[in-house]
């Protein structure tokens, strides 16, 4: 992985880090406490949110806006980096600030029309999910939601269903047309060559998962080769339970059709 | 509801996929199964019942037992007489319905005896703390 890289878009200004400086930073900031080092490394990458949330611009939102969404992303990366991983700054906070994106478009762009007191319980649920596991440390059981947010059961089923009618905000979408743009999936991908080879011995099925974005087969791998609950896939990327539980039925709905196409 | 079953038999159509999730889920949460198990019991019960279709059942329904033993489910689903699938598309589908079911539920078996084929699911309830992994 470089830790510098251009590219030909016209809006995107250089995208440039360097590597040597960035482990300064984080040295000075966690173990000198050194607050103007985060500062500093906040600015410095801000071209890296500011590229990321231009991925999802032509979406109806203000690129400022999701500029800022994104730094939050970038600023929770930066407070969680482990400085003795041997993995790239950038590598670590990508899927961190895309995340944040994400979750930022979670509860605008239904894909269906889903009616709205269906679209705000399903939202609420997922809320009250995020809220319970963190609470008891473990995932709720359908009539805890309901009573957390004085519903029925059914309707917190209700919800569960709905979710799925949710367009899911895809990187794969986001890919086409500009070469350039493949920067951070690579990046992402990069943390882990050994992935495909794993999948490769170990089921028949390589072939379509190709056809997944890197995160898509990070959720698959998590869930059903490393075998973590949808609890734990969300803590480790840091994105709600909810959208694991998309992420998993959207996967495995594309890997079946591929399974008969290929 | 130790012990109650529940019988669910529905046309052997993708379209009546949801409806097998709704039951499924919606009796596995009166178990008080978590939100995570709740989910592991949709995908299973779907992925089971669209293998269920693939095996082309002379009836062209597809029934779906449920039976909660404890903090158990087990989900039989029927499958046509012929045999678990026929022809390479469905052979693919059910390789891949296999691995799933394998990664979601506890138990998977496909079984046969003179009144038929079925898939036999068990899931148990996990209720173990994030922190306890």
């Amino acid at each position: 992985m470089t830790s510098s890289r251009s590219g030909p878009r016209k809006q995107t200004r250089k995208l440039s880090w360097d590597k040597q400086y960035t482990r300064e930073l984080f040295r000075r900031y966690r173990l000198e406490g050194d607050e103007s080092a985060r500062d500093e490394l906040i600015t410095m990458y801000l071209n890296l949110v500011k590229y990321l949330a231009s991925r999802f611009r032509n979406r109806g939102e203000p690129i400022d806006d999701l500029v800022q969404v994104g730094t939050i992303g970038l600023i929770k990366a930066i407070d969680r980096f482990d400085i003795e991983r041997q993995v790239e700054f950038t590598t670590y906070a990508t899927p961190t600030i895309v995340g944040e994106l994400k979750r930022y478009f979670r509860d605008k762009g239904w894909a269906v029309k889903v009616p709205r007191r269906l679209q705000e319980l399903s939202f609420r649920v997922n809320q009250a999910v995020d809220a319970l596991t963190q609470r008891n440390q473990r995932s709720p059981s359908i009539p805890e939601i309901a009573e957390y947010l004085g519903v029925t059961s059914e309707d917190v089923l209700e919800a569960m269903e709905t979710s799925e009618a949710y367009n899911f905000v895809s990187l794969e979408s986001d890919r086409g047309g500009d070469g350039a743009d493949t920067f951070s999936i690579l990046e992402y991908i990069g943390k882990d060559d050994a992935f495909m080879s794993i999948i490769d011995d170990r089921t028949t099925l390589s072939g379509a998962l190709r056809h997944l974005t890197p995160q898509e087969q990070h959720v698959l791998y998590l869930r059903f080769f490393e075998g973590l609950t949808q609890t734990e896939i969300a803590r480790q990327l840091e994105i709600s339970q909810m959208q694991v539980s998309r992420l998993l039925r959207r996967t495995l709905k594309v890997l079946r059709e591929h399974i008969v196409r290929d | 509801m130790e012990n109650e079953r529940v019988t669910l038999t529905v046309p052997a159509r993708g379209e009546y996929a949801k409806t097998v999730r709704m039951t499924a889920a919606a009796l596995v949460s009166r178990m008080g199964m978590s939100y995570d198990d709740v989910d592991d019991v949709r995908i299973a019960a779907e992925e089971a019942f669209v293998y269920a279709c693939d095996s082309e059942p002379a009836s062209g329904d597809v029934t779906l037992l449920f039976l909660p033993q404890g903090d158990l489910v087990r989900i039989d689903v029927s499958l046509g007489s012929g045999g678990p699938v026929h022809g390479e598309d469905a052979e693919r589908r059910a390789s891949y319905a296999t691995f799933i079911l394998q990664s979601v539920c506890d138990r998977f078996e496909l079984s046969s005896d003179e009144n038929g084929a079925w898939l036999r699911l068990e899931k148990r309830s996990s209720s173990v703390s994030i922190d306890d992994v």
